[in-house]
């Protein structure tokens, strides 16, 4: 199977830019192909870069708090766009407070993401979840 | 808008400003409101006691560190909850503007707002300022009794400051360059320095008026390894800016490193060199103060651990003698606190100052030597910078970033090179490993060398980015230097 390939980058208005160029560091070291658009990335802008590399993943960012917001509607523009089986990630501290998490994740997992992370989880992790769902989807 | 002149370190005639100001006051419905004069009046109508300038010139004189924290909510009625339960644990009020705000983007603050309204609680980071126009914002300063600051990370913040300054607040962060570089990706840094020279103009109208506004460029950057020539360099430059504006009361920041020497140091000399440059450029009446923010990265998650981090800043800017401290929460690793949470790390940071407040750091050779180094390093750049400016400060800074001469770590602006690359050495302190481009003494680069090859040869490792990513999740992980695991 040919390298897998994910678009990374932090939606909406945010500018929060060291855990973005970490993550591209670690998933890069893991073997991912990561095409990072940075911070400060529309919806249309995550899914032009996967449509354009053939991405099988967008991976999305969200630290500032407006996640509710930001993250709301980009499973239903992927279908839109013919995205139909694209693995969808979130992860940061993706709402305004300190909630459960649990709560979040369910929340976000409505809004279509297939997995939701907190700002503290291990990047190895994530990289060896996104090989396996990537290889699931295709 | 573009401009047809070229940047330069110079007043903004007064015709020019004035044009200016009728396209910025029409770029959102409520800039319509604002009247200069009324502004003035509503300032003058002040008490004392709720005049930033005012407080910090009373910090200085009793050599006390004064307590503010970070704070904005989506509606005015919350907002201002918000600041009266913060209100008796602080000696000086925020207002955090959010995000969409930040960016201009009224519409969406406008969503936020009525969003936010529908369920109940804030889904905006901050107070949208703008949106809710200047009646609102006086409204905010008058329902208070200390004096407030407006807080953001703006890169066009003229309509904000205008609102804002003619509503009452008495303090506005910001500046052309750590305003764009740690908070845009594609602003041009001669657009967010011109229009910040706007910002500089109105605050120095006011000032010309007999009202007196605190400037305060803001200090961390990043708040990632920032090295402390990095920001002391961009801090001295945005006074200048600032100064030749018209603006008096200036508030130079820095980011808490986590090595206490170092960060000693870092407030002594920022405040001896952002003299020394202000009069060697011919300014001599400024009154000049410092603010120590407290550890700005990554924060524990565990809430004893988080304010373990708060109280060892707290000692920090007060044995440093910062004239105020802006203080985290034990929520920080999660985001936009509670404001129990808030109160909390305010109440943390009270009882710290308060037990060191009467002791000084002795007189240290230790200290000395980084203050010495310290200046070294920013003297050597800002030559670069005049020089690539032909003597002009504005410019100069533009070609700097250009020339990578001014480089802040793990900045998300296009026009900022990013090669500069930090890391801690054995002690904590925050080194260059990596200069990129910036012009640091030779004898200066050696010893960040020879400090950062000693922890390499203590942790069996060479200074590589996994070094640096260790260093960055440190602190979150109750360490400060990143050891191997």
């Amino acid at each position: 199977m040919s390298q897998p390939t994910a678009v990374l980058g932090v939606i909406g208005s945010d500018c929060h830019a060291v855990g973005n160029k970490i993550i591209e560091f670690a998933l890069s070291q893991a073997g991912i192909h990561v095409v990072n658009l940075g911070v400060m990335v529309s919806q249309d802008e995550f899914i032009d870069a996967a449509i354009e590399t053939g991405a099988q993943a967008i991976l999305v960012s969200s630290i500032y708090g407006h996640g509710e917001i930001d993250c709301n509607g980009l499973r239903g523009r992927c279908m839109e766009r013919g995205l139909d089986h694209i693995v969808l990630y979130v992860g940061g501290n993706l709402v305004i407070g300190k909630r459960e998490f649990g709560e979040v994740e369910h929340l976000f997992k409505e809004m279509g993401y297939d997995r939701v992370f907190p700002p503290t989880v291990d990047l190895s992790n994530v990289a060896q979840c996104l090989k396996q769902d990537i290889a699931a989807a295709a | 808008m573009e401009f047809d002149k070229k940047l330069e370190n110079k007043r903004l005639p007064l015709d020019a400003f004035m044009a200016e100001r009728n396209e910025v006051l029409q770029a959102w419905p409520t800039g319509q409101d604002v009247d200069f004069e009324e502004g003035v009046r509503t300032q003058q109508a002040l008490p004392e006691s709720k005049r930033f300038s005012a407080a910090l010139a009373r910090a200085e004189r009793d050599g006390k560190t004064l307590i503010q924290p970070r704070a904005g909510v989506a509606l005015v009625d919350e907002h201002i909850g918000l600041l009266r339960y913060l209100e008796p644990a602080c000696d000086l009020l925020p207002t955090t503007i959010d995000a969409y705000t930040r960016l201009n983007q009224y519409d969406k603050a406008a969503e936020g707002i009525e969003r936010s309204a529908a369920a109940g609680t804030s889904l905006l980071n901050g107070f949208p300022a703008v949106n809710h126009g200047l009646a609102e914002c006086r409204r905010v300063v008058e329902s208070l009794k200390k004096p407030v600051q407006v807080r953001h990370g703006t890169p066009d913040a003229r309509l904000l400051a205008e609102i804002t300054l003619a509503a009452g607040f008495s303090a506005y962060e910001g500046g052309g360059i750590s305003y764009n570089i740690p908070y845009a990706k594609k602003v041009p840094l001669e657009r967010s320095i011109r229009h910040w020279q706007y910002c500089d103009r109105l605050v120095g109208l006011y000032e010309e008026h007999g009202v007196r506004i605190n400037r305060e460029p803001f200090g961390p950057l990043s708040g990632t390894l920032v090295p402390p020539f990095v920001s002391h360099s961009v801090a001295i430059l945005e006074g200048l800016l600032a100064l030749e504006q018209g603006c008096r009361c200036i508030t130079l920041g820095y980011g808490q490193a986590g090595n206490m020497v170092q960060d000693i140091a870092a407030i002594r000399s920022l405040r001896e060199l952002g003299d020394e440059f202000f009069r060697a450029a011919g300014y001599h009446d400024f009154q000049l103060t410092t603010v120590f923010h407290q550890w700005m990265g990554g924060f524990p998650e565990n809430e004893s651990m988080a304010y373990g981090v708060i109280g060892w800043g707290s000692a920090m800017a007060a044995l440093a003698g910062a004239t105020k401290v802006i203080v985290k929460t034990p929520h920080e690793a999660a985001g936009i606190p509670t404001r129990e949470a808030n109160k909390q790390g305010l109440d943390c940071t009270a009882q710290v100052l308060n037990m060191v407040r009467e002791q000084g750091f002795p007189p240290s050779p230790v200290v000395e030597r980084e203050i010495e180094i310290i200046k070294r390093e920013v003297r050597a750049v800002l030559a670069k910078v005049f020089e690539l400016g032909q003597g002009d400060a504005a410019l100069g800074a533009v070609r700097a970033f250009e020339a990578g001469v001014l480089d802040v770590p793990f900045a998300p602006a296009a026009c900022n090179a990013g090669k500069l690359m930090p890391v801690r050495d054995n002690e904590g302190a925050v080194r260059v490993f990596e200069p990129g481009r910036v012009p640091l003494p030779a004898d200066v680069l050696d010893y960040h060398r020879e400090r950062v090859a000693e922890r390499a040869r203590a942790e069996g490792r060479e200074p590589v980015f996994q070094m640096v990513v260790d260093d960055i999740y440190a602190i979150s992980k109750s360490r400060l230097i990143g050891r191997p695991r």
